[in-house]
């Protein structure tokens, strides 16, 4: 049986503007693209051939394993103090992913032609077949999983087998997404063993961040709370997110560090990226996002709670933008006379994907937050067990 | 099986860009998509700074790596060393293009690089992204193979002229445009050039040209500074 919680906040807000969102950008991009087709777009054979809608691809892909990390905390590795939040992380973690592959699939030169064509040819040296594999695999087992629990089946060895599995899957495609560039050996920004692990621990701090936001999106503060739910987020929450922050901000600082030290031909990128201010606002978001979530009077306060995640999500959609474009800006191969940087902006399509895709994430959301009560959490007695099972207890919330 | 090669002596090259044109010709390329090209160096400084160049078409990889990253199979290597696109199997994912080391692969679906767009006056209805009078004909088109009008949506790479090359006669090792016999299945950017700098023919047979131009340094060093082991060979004369 579960405990149902009433939900307050701010969900119909975010539902109008998501929608507004959607509308727009959805109509904006398609008349560009339906005008001018993928000329729309700021990308070229001779330049960023990858441009803004793969990077959103990718933070909302990674955002998707995040969340189920954090689902996980409760699903599979039995933190029970993270079940009120699992569900409503569940239910986010297929919406990114789906607001992810639409961006994908509006670039894309023929998406449903990847529909028959990669499982019929099942190119398996390409890491773009195994991530559409475990993507897919977690689109269906994510699903599966959630209508368990919607159903109230939160601990049964199905369910937990479910939870393993998609989690799994997760994990597997975020790595093999980082695989999709850490394998390009001729593009040294990208190139390294280490991105796999760089992009798994992108999306967990994505993830955990967007886990504090909605949570006071759907209660609307932390005073209005239900007791288990702010236990979590006064108490563990807060220091997951600070512990994903510190973990995602040293590797951040240290590929920096590297890039800068070294003279492989491409990693003179890393020379543009410290001079923009755009990295510099990432790492000062990420510090900030840090200290506010490891003071031990800021971190059990809502608004410093929603400031750190708005900053990490904000610092790691600029990580992702400099790590694919970055990656992209040494032109291989080509004459004295090409500019040794391309130039790259984003043009007004490409951000419109973007803006659908956040469009898409919260509309999703806030529709599952209206209809399939994302509050609930399993029934009395494995509530009652929580507190002994979490792996902090709650701080004393600041006054 | 033969296997396709081309040997470029960069000595004889003289950056004339007739190969590109000729190629542009051949398989209906526009500025900024070009299948081949030339790419041109400054070394040295003032006083006495020097103009190089490079020629560059696709390097038809042993190991390609654009083969390998595309998830539909649509590159392949074909059985005689050809590394084509099967254009009815492209996504448009570009990860091709991503990969290529040498950055010989176009999606054209992409602003052009000179104004005004000559694609928009000859538009198309047939699934091509644009119709030229000077096209080749419709007969001689392969989107299996990347040969042809390049459609929408797809990526597109030197073919190597496999359209010619493929009719040649059986048990032919030397494609030689000053033989009436070869010519007309000698790959156009060869057959265009006046230095006569392009050789192209079986590289598995020892008997052939392409093999014997080959310098032995060469055979000795390709694995070690190549790493995707182009069959677009380079060599200088001795």
């Amino acid at each position: 049986m579960n405990a149902r919680n009433q939900t307050r906040g701010a969900v119909d807000g975010v539902l109008a503007v998501a929608a507004i969102g959607l509308a727009i950008s959805l109509a904006v991009a398609f008349t560009h693209l339906i005008s001018q087709g993928h000329a729309s777009f700021n990308t070229a054979s001779s330049g960023v051939t990858w441009g803004l809608p793969v990077v959103t691809y990718v933070f909302f892909a990674l955002t998707s394993t995040g969340l189920t990390l954090v689902a996980s905390l409760a699903l599979v590795f039995g933190l029970k103090a993270f079940y009120p939040i699992a569900k409503r992380c569940i239910w986010l973690s297929i919406a990114s992913i789906v607001a992810g592959f639409a961006s994908l699939a509006l670039e894309l030169g023929h998406p449903f032609r990847m529909i028959w064509a990669i499982p019929l040819n099942f190119q398996y040296q390409s890491p773009l077949l195994w991530m559409g594999v475990f993507y897919a695999t977690f689109l269906v087992l994510g699903l599966l999983k959630f209508r368990r629990i919607h159903g109230g089946d939160w601990d049964s060895q199905g369910s937990r087998t479910l939870g393993i599995a998609a989690l799994t899957a997760e994990v597997f495609a975020a790595l093999t997404l980082g695989s999709a560039f850490g394998m390009m050996a001729m593009r040294p920004f990208w190139f390294g063993p280490e991105v796999p692990v760089n992009f798994l621990l992108s999306g967990a701090t994505t993830g955990a961040a967007f886990a504090v936001l909605i949570t006071y999106i759907a209660h609307g503060g932390l005073e209005r709370m239900p007791q288990k739910v702010r236990s979590v987020m006064t108490g563990a929450m807060p220091k997951v997110l600070a512990t994903a922050v510190a973990l995602y901000f040293l590797m951040t600082l240290y590929r920096m560090v590297n890039g800068l030290w070294s003279n492989a031909d491409g990693l003179q990128v890393w020379d543009v990226i410290v001079r923009s201010p755009l990295y510099w606002l990432e790492m000062a978001a990420l510090v900030v996002a840090f200290l506010l979530m490891v003071g031990p009077d800021t971190r059990a306060r809502g608004p410093m709670q929603v400031g750190a995640a708005l900053l990490t999500l904000v610092a790691a959609f600029i990580g992702r933008y400099e790590f694919v474009i970055g990656g992209q800006l040494v032109p291989l191969f080509k004459g004295a006379w090409v500019p040794g940087l391309i130039d790259y902006v984003p043009s007004l399509a490409e951000w419109m994907l973007t803006i659908m895709a956040l469009s898409i994430t919260f509309l999703v959301y806030a529709m599952g937050e209206r209809m399939l009560d994302l509050s609930a959490a399993p029934g009395p007695d494995t509530q009652d067990a929580a507190p002994d099972a979490r792996i902090d207890a709650p701080l004393p919330r600041a006054a | 099986m033969a296997k396709w090669g081309m040997v470029i002596d960069l000595e004889k090259c003289a950056g004339c860009q007739a190969c590109t044109t000729a190629c542009q010709m051949e398989n209906t390329r526009q500025p900024g998509e070009n299948w081949q090209d030339v790419l041109y160096y400054t070394e040295g400084e003032q006083p006495s700074p020097q103009l190089k160049w490079f020629p560059r078409p696709c390097m038809h990889c042993e190991e390609p790596s654009c083969a390998a990253v595309c998830p539909t199979k649509a590159t392949y290597k074909d059985q005689d060393g050809f590394v084509l696109i099967d254009w009815n199997r492209c996504i448009g994912c570009k990860f091709c293009m991503v990969a290529c080391p040498y950055g010989v692969r176009f999606y054209t679906d992409e602003k052009p690089a000179v104004e005004p767009n000559v694609k928009g006056v000859f538009p198309s209805n047939e699934g091509r992204q644009w119709n030229p009078p000077w096209k080749m004909p419709d007969a001689t088109e392969d989107p299996t193979r990347g040969v042809g009008v390049q459609p929408p949506g797809v990526v597109s790479k030197c073919t190597f002229c496999t359209h010619r090359v493929s009719k040649a006669p059986a048990g032919t090792i030397d494609l030689d445009p000053d033989n009436p016999a070869t010519r007309d299945f000698t790959p156009a950017c060869v057959v265009t050039c006046a230095p006569g700098a392009r050789t192209f023919g079986d590289l598995s047979n020892p008997n052939s040209r392409v093999s014997k131009l080959l310098p032995g340094r060469w055979r000795r060093c390709r694995r070690a500074v190549q790493p995707r082991h182009p069959q677009g060979l380079r060599s200088r004369s001795r």
